[in-house]
């Protein structure tokens, strides 16, 4: 022991002696020193060995304790290991001694005159139990495990083993059918193991704590620490605050405290990107401190409750604009109660609230009817051919996405609905609607929209090459900007050729993800939109370095391209020296770009 | 105001095997003129600035080995600059991160400006 510095954590008491100078060798040796007579502890009891290995040994509750306060290292332990210098029968006798007021007070009993005088000299030596004594106070200590012993019950004879279980009273041992039926169950486990799950558990959490905290989130603590004082920040309404809403929304740390940073009674507008922390009573008082909105945009707020629509009605009179994202806690009856106390909404556009069923749809209309522009149903649950129905009673919609149901309407429901607003419609999101065909687009679409800019259909299964090709080559509608045809594996070349025929010379936003197998001659028209920013080129197994090359010499304004799973783009323009300003995403052979 | 003025070695005399450690330096210029020097592995904890930098790249910023920080002012770029310091030296060290001291260095004033930029440098 001596030879090593290692030591593990010690008691305060240890700390305190170590400090005043006094240490295991220095107890031990004036614990030698004193004593004048070394003879008497050996000759009074067990022989020491036997009281030693029972002590390590020991299987109680306490022994554990005692065992693993060893393991532990603390320095009072060394007092029965250390010093070298002194005989092993002067080691052993002080262990007897610091092993326990039991073998002292044995001896006080039958040789008191021959002891008195080491007592008294020990009242003022350090004799501190050792931290494995402590937890050891009977007066009895079990016997070494193979020994006899008599049971403390019954009086037979038997063998100790390891399970031989000490008295209540610890009094004395007792025998195995003595053990059982005083009904505790002598092979019992120790319960060590299970107290090392929490460990484990926590484990995680540390891995998870690891990352390096970023700048970003160093100053939203700042902000979270000074928001009581946002003088402080200087002129919030002189920053980008729309910038700063979605750097704290990007970590999902907008919080109902910080969340004080862009309220104001003199906003109309208010956007919210990630809305996930702000409980029900805080999207309560958002409303109670910015009065005057006439635009809310929550993301992600899921903590929307009946609750929060009731107030709403009345302390958000002139919002005539609310978009939510994920609203679903909200029932019908509430957001009846929201149509019909508040004052006609222009545009109303939610996305996943499967609560919204068609009585909330009729609220909706019988209030807004002739205000609605914009109209979002997106991802619910209820929608069906009787929302378009009362859809149609809309006249002066503007924007319409019906995207993303859970059953798909009819194509008749929808040309139905067209014939009715269609002439006003400048945006139309019929996506993921799998039952409609070919027909929405010749009968629907084609005859009754004609001021369309942005149109969305994705993922209709049914929808044909022939179809999608004759329905632009025979479209009176003006060009496109915004065309999304993805995830429709059958369209093919024509289709792309029409569309780009059509549109070729307004089209900013282009999304074919998915049309697997359109041509070359097809892609290389898209060479020719000038106005082109944005493209998503994934799975377009045709797509090569050279038609990629060829749409980013044509399209000089793209900012954006998606080659996710083209195999055949390697990315070689660029050692051809082709310069773009283009953030070009999912080249496979770069990971990084 | 050259942060590093200690610099002694040039630019444009230092060997491959800095610009591979990142041991060579580079120029950050905020746009009021203001312009630090540091080495480029401090630069490169900004994914932003470390990928305008890139030796392998053909920006213009990689060939002079400047990057302007166009929307920053030099008290925020000076703020960019300590965390970028701060996160080399301590982001392969073990043991706790004294974010405290940190944060005491960005006063409340700028914190916004400073996040904005921090957002953008992608730190």
């Amino acid at each position: 022991m001596s030879h090593n510095n290692v030591r593990g954590p010690t008691s305060a008491l240890t700390e305190f002696l170590r400090a005043s100078g006094i240490t295991p060798s220095t107890v031990a040796r004036r614990a030698t020193q004193n004593q004048s007579v070394p003879g008497p502890s050996n000759t009074s009891g067990e022989p020491p060995s036997v009281d030693e290995t029972s002590i390590t040994r020991r299987t109680s509750k306490r022994g554990r304790r005692a065992r693993s306060g060893r393991a532990g290292g603390y320095a009072s332990d060394e007092l029965d290991e250390l010093e070298s210098p002194p005989k092993k029968s002067k080691i052993v006798e002080s262990q007897g001694k610091g092993k326990g007021n039991s073998i002292k007070r044995k001896k006080k009993a039958t040789k008191k005159g021959d002891d008195d005088e080491y007592e008294d000299e020990d009242e003022d030596a350090y004799n501190a139990l050792s931290k494995s004594m402590w937890a050891n106070p009977g007066p009895y200590s079990k016997p070494a495990i193979g020994s006899f012993e008599q049971c403390a019950k019954c009086e037979k004879q038997f063998t100790v083993t390891r399970y031989t279980i000490v008295t209540a009273d610890g009094t004395g041992s007792l025998c195995h059918p003595c053990a059982k039926s005083s009904g505790t169950d002598p092979f019992k486990k120790s319960a060590v193991r299970k107290r090392k799950q929490p460990t484990e558990k926590r484990k995680v959490v540390y891995f998870e704590e690891k990352r390096f905290p970023s700048l970003v989130s160093v100053c939203i603590d700042i902000i979270s620490e000074y928001i009581d004082d946002i003088e402080a920040f200087g002129d919030v309404g002189a920053m980008n605050t729309e910038a700063i809403s979605k750097a704290i929304a990007k970590n999902r740390r907008l919080t109902p405290d910080n969340a004080h940073l862009f309220y104001g009674a003199h906003h109309t507008l208010l956007t919210f990107y990630d809305a996930t922390k702000l409980s029900t009573p805080s999207l309560i008082t958002l409303a109670q401190l910015n009065p005057n909105l006439t635009s809310l945009r929550l993301d992600l707020c899921g903590q929307i409750s009946d609750d929060v629509m009731d107030s709403w009605k009345t302390t958000l009179p002139n919002v005539t604009s609310l978009e939510l994202l994920g609203p679903y806690l909200v029932r019908a009856p509430a957001w009846i109660a929201f149509f019909e106390n508040h004052k006609p909404l222009e545009s109303f556009l939610i996305t996943q609230s499967p609560r919204f069923n068609l009585e909330c749809m009729k609220a909706l209309v019988a209030s807004s009817a002739t205000t609605l522009r914009r109209l979002g149903l997106r991802e619910i649950g209820h929608m069906c051919d009787e929302f378009l129905e009362h859809i149609g009673s809309c006249k002066s919609l503007l924007h319409l996405d019906v995207s993303e149901p859970t059953n798909s309407c009819t194509d008749i429901a929808v040309n139905t609905l067209l014939s009715n607003i269609g002439p006003t419609l400048t945006k139309l999101n019929l996506s993921n609607h799998s039952l409609l065909t070919d027909a929405v687009l010749e009968f629907g679409v084609a005859e009754s929209t004609h001021q369309l800019s942005d149109l969305v259909l994705r993922a209709l299964p049914l929808l044909t090459d022939e179809g999608v090709s004759k329905f632009f080559s025979g479209w009176s509608n003006h060009p496109l900007s915004y065309v999304n045809f993805s995830r429709n594996p059958d369209l093919l070349s024509s289709s792309l050729s029409s569309l780009l025929h059509h549109s070729r010379s307004h089209l900013q936003v282009l999304d074919i993800n998915g049309l697997k197998d359109v041509e070359l001659s097809a892609l290389k028209m898209i060479a020719n939109c000038p106005e082109l920013t944005s493209i998503d080129l994934g799975w377009c197994r045709a797509v090569d370095d050279f038609v990629l090359k060829q749409i980013l010499e044509g399209c000089t304004k793209l900012t954006e391209v998606k080659v996710w799973g083209c195999n055949k783009v390697e990315g070689k323009w660029i050692s051809a020296g082709i310069r773009t300003s283009a953030r070009i995403v999912g080249i496979e052979g770069h990971t990084t770009h | 105001m050259d942060i590093d003025t200690q610099t002694e070695v040039e630019p444009h005399t230092t060997s491959q095997g800095d610009i591979e450690n990142g041991e060579d330096w580079v120029r950050l210029v905020s746009n009021d003129g203001f312009s630090f020097l540091v080495r480029r592995k401090v630069a490169n904890m900004s994914g932003t600035i470390g990928n305008s930098l890139d030796p392998s790249s053909s920006y213009a910023e990689s060939e002079t080995k400047t990057y302007h920080a166009t929307n920053d002012r030099g008290i925020i770029v000076q703020k960019l600059i300590e965390y970028m310091s701060f996160k080399a030296h301590y982001s392969k060290a073990k043991g706790d991160v004294p974010i405290n001291e940190l944060m005491e260095r960005i006063p409340p004033e700028i914190v916004l400006e400073v996040l904005l930029a921090a957002d953008y440098h992608e730190l």
